[in-house]
């Protein structure tokens, strides 16, 4: 072994583990938001909104996420005729976003919709508002429901965010196919798999913990 | 005596299903209404019209005084709006047959969730009310179980005492007992007692002949969407005139 070079290029593939770990955060950040949104609007009484949803879902769970990602960095420069042309990790940000925005819709609809009639009905009966309802006692007992299938989502994105290296963005697995290319050494696919391991296993934990802090109750 | 509930020619049909055939009801203060009748024969949905659960097609509903559904010159009913309807229903207490208990909140949580997030109450002073209200129900040592964590009678007893932490003007019942073990059953109605005997208003649907007899003021039978017949407890356990209320509670009493 020859933990000189090792050393060397897991430094560098580290550095790529900051930016997927970035695009992993901001990832969640907007699109757990976007999924409870939507996934209310998906159930609301507007039909409008609905079809607007279902539209948005149906397309981004039913296209390719990388050919999305392709599309926000280049398609969008081609489309517009160069006005406007998101840097890498900014086409990254919004595409997966977006996409997982689209499948979160869908998990929060189906939490949202595990929660019982009598459930609302007992909230109205004591008076509550259809925004307290939701707040106090349907997202709470959606959570629970939701938790297995966001963390199966949780660990497939830090997997998607090596689709980012055909943007050129330098996160884990562009950075080792660099090193790889350069040296004609593929030691640095090693190092990137184990660095994928250690993040779907810390990933993994996260959600054991948060599965078991919630079987405090029965639902 | 001073009206609490006043329903007039109350119509509800579910798409072609008439389920509700004009019904005319009064209920006044500290009165004990019970509702027996046949299966499907609309005892749950006038309850649930009575608490805005489901909202009524036809005829007038009134709630101390005041319009809450107005009949137009057609007929129809016309609501308040929500806001209004939803202060009324946090007047009127309803107890389920389910329970409907919210599984993630403690029994003592379960009681103060309405008065602190519609009432926008004391916390501390809720907790006191709430803490009362258990002991009632002699549940003082389940406070911090969760309904899994309890038997079908208890969760009755807590969802009875969750309703009454908004100190409701009136409370319905919809079989508080059917959901229970024949066991359970006791606890439940010995609660229900407790509150007649404090002159509580309440309306009752039940299959408990013999509870309904003891506790009610007025018993109300109803058959096919309509209310058949009307009186005292002794008028119609003892000696129903009508045919149809004979051959109900012939069926109810042969069967057990
Ligand atoms: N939401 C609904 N949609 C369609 N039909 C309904 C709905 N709720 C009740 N019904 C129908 O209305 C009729 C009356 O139902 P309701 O529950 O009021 O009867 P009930 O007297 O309470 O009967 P039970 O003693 O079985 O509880 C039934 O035929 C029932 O199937
Ligand atoms: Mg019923």
């Amino acid at each position: 072994m020859d933990f000189d070079y090792l050393s060397k290029i897991t430094f560098f593939i580290m550095k790529g583990t900051g930016v997927t770990l970035q695009i992993y955060v901001v990832t969640l950040v907007f699109s757990i938001p976007l999924g409870i949104i939507c996934a209310i609007g998906k159930i609301s009484r507007f039909k409008a909104l609905r079809a607007v949803i279902w539209a948005y879902t149906w397309l981004f769970r039913g296209t390719p996420l990388l050919l999305q990602l392709v599309f926000f960095y280049y398609g969008l420069t081609a489309m517009t005729g160069g006005y406007i042309q998101l840097k890498p990790l900014s086409a990254a940000f919004m595409a997966f976003s977006i996409n997982y925005g689209a499948y979160f819709t869908e998990i929060f609809r189906s939490g949202i919709q595990s929660v019982s009639k009598g459930q609302y009905e007992a909230a109205k009966a004591l008076g509550m508002s259809p925004w307290q309802t939701m707040r106090r006692v349907v997202l709470p007992q959606a959570v629970k429901v939701v938790l297995p299938p966001m963390g199966n989502e949780a660990i497939t994105l830090i997997k998607d965010t090596a689709l980012c290296s055909v943007i050129t963005v330098t996160e884990i697995l562009r950075n080792s196919q660099v090193t790889v290319a350069r040296d004609a050494r593929v030691d640095s696919f090693l190092v990137a798999a184990a660095i994928y391991l250690c993040l779907t296993f810390a990933i993994m934990q996260v959600f054991r913990v948060l599965e078991k802090r919630f079987a405090y109750y029965k639902s | 005596m001073e009206e609490i509930i006043r329903v007039e020619n109350l119509h509800k049909r579910f798409g072609k299903l008439n389920v509700l055939k004009g019904i005319d009801l009064t209920v006044s203060r500290g009165e004990i209404v019970s509702v027996i009748g046949p299966s499907g024969s609309g005892k749950s949905t006038l309850l649930r019209c009575l608490n805005h659960l489901e909202a009524a097609d036809r005829g007038s509903i009134s709630f101390e005084g005041e319009f809450i559904a107005q009949a137009d010159k057609n007929g129809n009913a016309v609501y308040k709006k929500s806001k209004e309807v939803l202060a009324v229903c946090s007047r009127l207490g309803m107890v389920f047959q389910n329970f409907n208990l919210f599984p993630h909140k403690t029994a003592l949580e379960n009681l103060m969730e309405a008065p602190l997030t519609v009432k926008k109450a004391d916390k501390a002073e809720t907790e006191r009310k709430a803490m009362e209200l258990l002991a009632k129900v002699g549940l003082t040592d389940k406070k911090d179980s969760y309904p899994g964590q309890l038997s079908g009678g208890q969760q009755q007893r807590v969802a009875i005492a969750r309703a009454l932490a908004m100190e409701p003007e009136i409370m319905l019942f919809d079989e508080p007992t059917s959901a229970l073990d024949p066991e359970l059953i006791g606890e439940v109605l010995e609660v229900i007692k407790q509150l007649a005997a404090e002159s509580m208003t309440m309306v009752i649907v039940t299959h408990e002949m013999g509870f309904a007899r003891e506790i009610s003021d007025r018993v109300i039978f109803m058959d096919d969407g309509r209310i058949v017949a009307e009186g005292a407890p002794d008028d119609i356990f003892v000696n129903p005139e009508h045919p149809r209320v004979k051959a109900f509670l012939g069926k109810v009493i042969s069967r057990g």
